[in-house]
């Protein structure tokens, strides 16, 4: 018993500290930048706009997809909280960066939907946090870095999450040269937690698969997208040589029933390529059970 | 022991939570439509801070956060609030008691938000630069995160020091519950995940294991397909679909997996090296 409530502690602890620490996780390596700067007149507006593509992580940050020196794409948080483009380790070696003495370096940054950096500095350190979700595969996917002020503080940028695009407008402004603290843990000492959940995790049976696999082509085009009724099987596809026919309604997806077009796509969305899938149509007054071994595309 | 811990955890939970589910009508949002500008102030670290005021006391100074997916409260302003004290079951912790709370009220400028869920803990982050920064700017006490913004079309001008929010009628989700999704679904997630378009385009595509440089190629356009109606064919380098990059297999799923079906959306190509954009129409398929 004793164990028990030990490790449910920590673990509640990790459960808050996580999320909370994950606002501050851009200060991570980040530490507070000593350099005060002047904002000078105000900036233009550049008529670049931008429409950038972003989805919520299951932990609810908001994660984009970057470049880094032509390499990646890396799965990087929007974050307001950082003062700087921060990166793990790894993928800074991946995009071959050089670095100076306290780890920042020059970065070509890319980010999905056409915002282009030529040239913009950035910290590689493993933060905590980071290290912790990804241990636990937290945020559904893996997370390789936060984009922060030099970064963010180039555009006015519009959040909401109603839609699937965030809007950038490119401003005329540069953010002066970051400077890292030397040697000053800014975390309030919490850089063990990383450590700790990556420990920690695996013994909760947490091993977290970032894999991905395409789904398996079938060959059937349906009557609508609120239909179960095959409209079309196309010729030499893996459900005409399982022998469908137009105007057969799908009833079973391995051995699962299907009663609307929801469950029909739930159904077909977990079969990978390659797999032999049992399939129950409906046919006239017949009920037709066929084995569809999955082809490639989509 | 998972599940015990799961189990322990919702406990912690639901007596935070669940037990307290607000009475107070939820539709009461700020339901104004003209934008509400908040100016912030910019910190020499690039960081940000509003002026919060909690259930009509304040206002507070907290860090203004979009990569945190709480709100984070210190135990000074959850008490002085009188938020924390209606609060039974936080724990004890190394970091000062800690629990899970409701705002009933948070303004910031204008915007006022009700019914936010927040951790009240006293994060050593914060107080690390609530001390740095106390002389010149006052104390920093916390933290604002997804749970305000995410009810906002809001923009971050950091030009001119101001955030803007119209009210956007989006309902985000618990963060500790996708927290515990994740935490009980862990060991079921070892499967790869299967990623797949929402409709057909008639299109195989490939990319070598060596190939690094963007897009991948096209294999195979089945004929009279939405991807051959667009123009497609084969050879042609795909880079992206609806503004998302085409660079491995998955991704290409991925992306397509985003297009509504029925949705015509801009497809970039690359043919004899020069690129173009086609408009693809997915259709009902799979």
């Amino acid at each position: 018993m004793k164990h028990w409530r030990f490790f449910a502690s920590i673990f509640l602890l990790g459960c808050l500290v996580i999320p909370g620490v994950s606002s501050i996780r851009v200060y991570a390596g980040s530490e507070l930048v000593e350099q005060p700067f002047e904002l000078g007149p105000p900036p233009k507006e550049v008529l670049n706009s931008f429409e950038v593509p972003f989805r919520l992580t299951d932990t609810k940050h908001v994660l984009v997809r970057v470049k880094l020196n032509g390499t990646g794409p890396y799965n990087f948080i929007i974050d307001t909280g950082a003062p700087a483009l921060i990166m793990s380790k790894e993928v800074a070696k991946k995009a071959k960066a050089k670095l100076d003495k306290n780890d920042f370096g020059e970065f070509h940054l890319q980010i999905e939907g056409g915002v282009d950096i030529p040239k913009i500095s950035g910290l590689s350190t493993d933060m905590f946090q980071l290290k912790g979700m990804n241990a636990m595969g937290l945020a559904g996917c893996q997370l390789h870095g936060v984009l922060g002020y030099n970064v963010l503080s180039q555009f006015r940028i519009q959040y909401d999450f109603t839609q699937d695009k965030l809007h950038w407008t490119k401003l005329d402004f540069q953010a002066p040269e970051l400077q890292r603290f030397k040697g000053k843990a800014d975390q309030g000492g919490l850089e063990f937690m990383g450590d700790i959940m990556k420990f920690i995790a695996p013994l909760m049976g947490m091993r977290p698969n970032f894999e991905m696999k395409p789904r398996g082509q079938f060959g059937i085009l349906l009557n609508g997208d609120k239909s179960t009724e095959i409209l079309a099987v196309l010729p030499e596809s893996p459900a005409s040589k399982a022998s469908l026919e137009k105007g057969d309604k799908i009833l079973k997806v391995k051995k699962n029933r299907i009663y609307s077009a929801k469950d029909l796509w739930k159904f077909i969305n977990q079969c990978h390529e390659n797999e032999k899938i049992e399939l129950t149509v409906q046919r006239a007054e017949e009920q037709k059970t066929v084995t569809i071994q999955l082809g490639k595309g989509f | 022991m998972r599940l015990v811990i799961a189990l322990l955890s919702c406990l912690f939970l639901t007596s935070n939570i669940f037990g307290k589910d607000p009475k107070n009508n939820p539709s009461s949002e700020s339901e104004k439509e003209t934008p509400s500008i908040v100016p912030f102030i910019l910190l020499p670290s690039g960081h940000f801070l509003v002026n919060v005021k909690l259930n009509d006391k304040g206002p507070y100074q907290l860090i203004f956060d979009t990569g945190a997916p709480t709100l984070l409260l210190n135990n000074r302003i959850a008490k002085d609030s009188g938020i924390m004290k209606k609060q039974k079951g936080s724990m004890f912790s190394p970091f000062g008691p800690m629990g899970q709370v409701k705002i009933a009220s948070l303004q910031i400028g204008e915007v006022i938000s009700k019914n936010i869920p927040a951790v009240v803990v006293d994060h050593p982050t914060v107080n690390a630069f609530s001390q740095y920064y106390k002389k010149k700017y006052g104390p920093i006490d916390g933290i604002v995160g997804f749970p305000f913004f995410a009810k906002f079309k809001m923009t971050v001008d950091y030009q001119a020091k101001q955030l803007t929010f119209i009210p956007n009628n989006y309902k985000p989700t618990d963060v500790m519950e996708s927290m515990m999704n994740a935490i009980m679904g862990a060991s079921k997630n070892n499967k790869p995940k299967i990623v797949a378009a929402t409709g057909y385009w008639g299109l195989k595509v490939t990319k070598a294991t060596k190939d690094d440089s963007e897009g991948v190629d096209v294999s195979f356009v089945v004929p009279d397909s939405p991807a051959a109606k667009a123009g497609i064919k084969v050879g042609d380098r795909l880079l992206t679909i609806d503004g998302r990059w085409t660079d491995s297999e998955t991704d290409t799923y991925h992306a397509a997996g985003l297009v509504q079906v029925g949705k015509t959306v801009p497809v970039e190509i690359l043919r004899n090296k020069v690129k173009s954009n086609l408009k693809v129409t997915p259709i009902p398929g799979f």
